[in-house]
């Protein structure tokens, strides 16, 4: 009955208003920067190889990638308005824009143009709202925070309706709605301690509204494929891929969230450091439970190094000091030789280290190159970077899950266990 | 019609303006040659690149310790675990004892991201063993492991299932994942008496409670 109340007239305002938004947010508003040549992906292009014929498991990785890219710029979004930084928000707009796109490209694939198309108007509603609630804070002003939550509350059930539509059933209203609810908690809730400078909160918020939506993504998908084609996702190489993209993914979306505090000696360095070496410390307990402890040991000593050369990275380029910058460069580049080895070694050459070599190199190019940037106010260069170095590495967590899964495959036991004698076989036949 | 106009009167404002105005918490738009506003209260007293500069991350992670006990209040069984390995012909090792479990040694320990695998006997040529009743463990059941550190960690049944041991899902029972779960798994069927063996096995999954 929503559609009847006053406030409904709105919705067609904010359509407008939405396409708006996507006009001047998508007009070239910043200078086209000289680009370091675009460092050579891991292996064949991730999005073109989608495009090709995706596979339904394909296509569920791509949801959670989205979905969990999504928080990511929404949150960015919130941030830049939050601080009044225009340029920013803009840029970050556009991201989230492009993001939004992709997601409803993938639906459509999924459930058809005109599902895709309802969904796309819902989300881009869902994004306007939560712009409006970051000016609220920015503001100051209780009565757009509550309008706004007003707003998204409607949009969250629309959106569980939407799903539970288009999964005919499979997702529940309770799961649906509960879900929407919880990744809409995350943003505002993220949003208000950011505005209240509770960095480690908002930074916390933000690290678990990455995880909720890229988990989410998983759920959704199973429920919009066909049975048939969600069973595949319950594979244990594709739980792999899934997790182990996650966390390499998260370890993209954090470690330039901290080169960025570090470009700008804002105050939420420390916490979003310490969100980073969450995810320094889970990718080393996943290392572990694959590899054992001693390897584990080893991949995050490296990790850590290379982590820390980035974030050195940026702190010089800050300091506009070139000597630091080049150090933190050739130690880079000495590491991605190093912690390819290990990676060949531990996967007994089933990953070559040349070729990781080549893929690590990328990946440190893309990170540093965002630093660069994001240090010159460069935002759409940024936001470019941001986006490759995202699909780069969901490329290399494919490469790796597959080595990584081969490796543990070849020595885990074959057959079935001998448990039994038959003392009671008369009984145990019998259940 | 007074509401769509007033929205985009609002949104105009709010695109051209709105933008450039400092929130409470932020500094205002950056001096021209300044560094970006990454976030809120960059001040003079933050000096760019200063936390950064001691910057090093972690080099440590949680341990989980091994596991040195089951305990699953709804079968009566509380059993200390044994270590096994993978044998030379490539099947897992048993425990020794029918009233003991055993522990998949060479795969994750419990709580660890990943399928840790308990194994126990149904029973013995004389009676019944630690997992005579496991067949009979309903979704929603409980199993406790206690480990080394004094730590317990509660895993929650979610599926029984009994498949032939020819047909044995490694896969799915040992398959290297990044979920922390737990397989418990016995014997099943029917005997053969030719081969002393049961022609099938019962696997319980569970996850975190």
């Amino acid at each position: 009955m929503k559609y009847m109340r006053i406030r409904g007239n709105g919705r067609h305002g904010r359509r407008f208003a939405i396409l708006c938004l996507a006009l001047i947010v998508t007009l070239p508003t910043w200078p086209a920067t000289a680009v370091s040549p675009r460092p050579a992906p891991a292996g064949h292009d991730h999005a073109a190889a989608l495009a090709v014929a995706p596979s339904a498991g394909e296509r569920a990785l791509r949801l959670q990638a989205l979905l969990g890219q999504h928080s990511v710029l929404a949150a960015e979004f919130m941030r830049g308005r939050i601080r009044g930084d225009e340029n920013f928000a803009q840029s970050a707009n556009a991201a989230l824009g492009r993001n939004t796109d992709a997601m409803a490209q993938l639906l459509g694939e999924l459930l058809g143009a005109a599902t895709a198309k309802r969904f796309a108007e819902l989300w881009q509603e869902h994004v306007v709202e939560l712009f409006t609630y970051a000016g609220g804070l920015a503001d100051q002003d209780d009565a757009v925070l509550a309008e706004a939550r007003e707003e998204l509350i409607e949009y969250e059930e629309d959106l569980a309706g939407f799903f539970v539509g288009a999964s005919h059933g499979r997702l529940t209203t309770r799961a649906a709605g509960g879900a929407m609810r919880m990744h809409v908690d995350h943003l505002l809730d993220q949003a208000d301690a950011y505005a209240a400078r509770d960095y480690p909160a908002s930074n916390r918020l933000y690290r678990e509204s990455y995880r909720h939506t890229y988990e989410l993504g998983g759920v959704l998908a199973a429920a919009l494929l066909s049975a048939k084609d969600a069973g595949a996702l319950r594979a244990p190489i594709w739980r792999l891929r899934s997790q182990l993209g996650k966390l390499l993914a998260e370890h993209v979306v954090l470690v330039e969230d901290v080169t960025r505090a570090a470009v700008t000696g804002s105050p939420d360095f420390t916490a979003a450091g310490q969100m980073l070496n969450g995810n320094t410390r889970d990718l080393a307990t996943a290392m572990d439970s694959l590899f054992g402890a001693a390897a584990a040991r080893e991949f995050q000593s490296l990790w850590a190094h290379h982590v820390d050369q980035v974030v050195a990275y940026a702190a010089a380029t800050a300091a506009r000091d070139s000597a630091r910058r080049e150090q933190a460069r050739a130690s880079l580049h000495a590491l991605e030789g190093r912690l390819a080895a290990f990676l060949e070694g531990a996967t007994g050459k089933r990953l070559r280290s040349t070729s990781l070599t080549d893929a690590l190199l990328a990946h440190d190019q893309m990170l540093l190159r965002h630093a660069e940037a994001f240090a010159a106010k460069e935002y759409g260069t940024a936001h470019e970077m941001a986006f490759e170095t995202y699909d780069h590495m969901y490329e290399l967590a494919r490469l790796l899950s597959a080595a990584f899964g081969a490796t543990v495959a070849a020595r885990l036991p074959v057959g079935g266990v001998a448990t039994g004698d038959g003392g009671m076989a008369g009984v145990v036949a019998r259940r | 019609m007074p509401a769509r106009a007033a929205l985009l009167v609002a949104l105009a404002v709010l695109l051209t303006t709105g933008l450039a105005r400092s929130g409470p918490p932020g500094p205002g738009p950056s001096a021209p040659g300044a560094p970006a506003s990454g976030a809120p209260g960059g001040t003079a007293s933050e000096a760019p690149g200063g936390p950064a500069d001691t910057f090093r991350s972690v080099r440590t992670y949680p341990a989980v310790a091994e596991p040195v006990r089951l305990r699953i209040p709804a079968l009566g069984v509380d059993s200390d675990l044994q270590r096994l390995d993978r044998l030379a012909d490539g099947t897992v090792a048993v425990p020794g004892r029918a009233d003991r479990a055993g522990w998949f040694a060479q795969g994750p320990r419990p709580g660890q991201p990943g399928p840790a695998v308990v194994l126990g006997h149904v029973d013995s040529r004389t009676g019944p063993g630690v997992f005579f009743g496991l067949a009979r463990i309903r979704p929603g059941a409980v199993v406790h492991v206690d480990r080394a550190d004094a730590s317990t960690i509660e895993f929650r049944v979610t599926e029984v299932s009994r498949v032939p041991k020819s047909r044995f899902p490694t896969d799915l029972v040992y398959g290297p994942t990044l979920e922390p779960t737990l397989r418990l798994v016995t014997c099943g069927g029917g005997f053969d008496e030719s081969r002393r063996s049961y022609r099938d096995n019962v696997i319980v999954f569970a996850t975190p409670a």
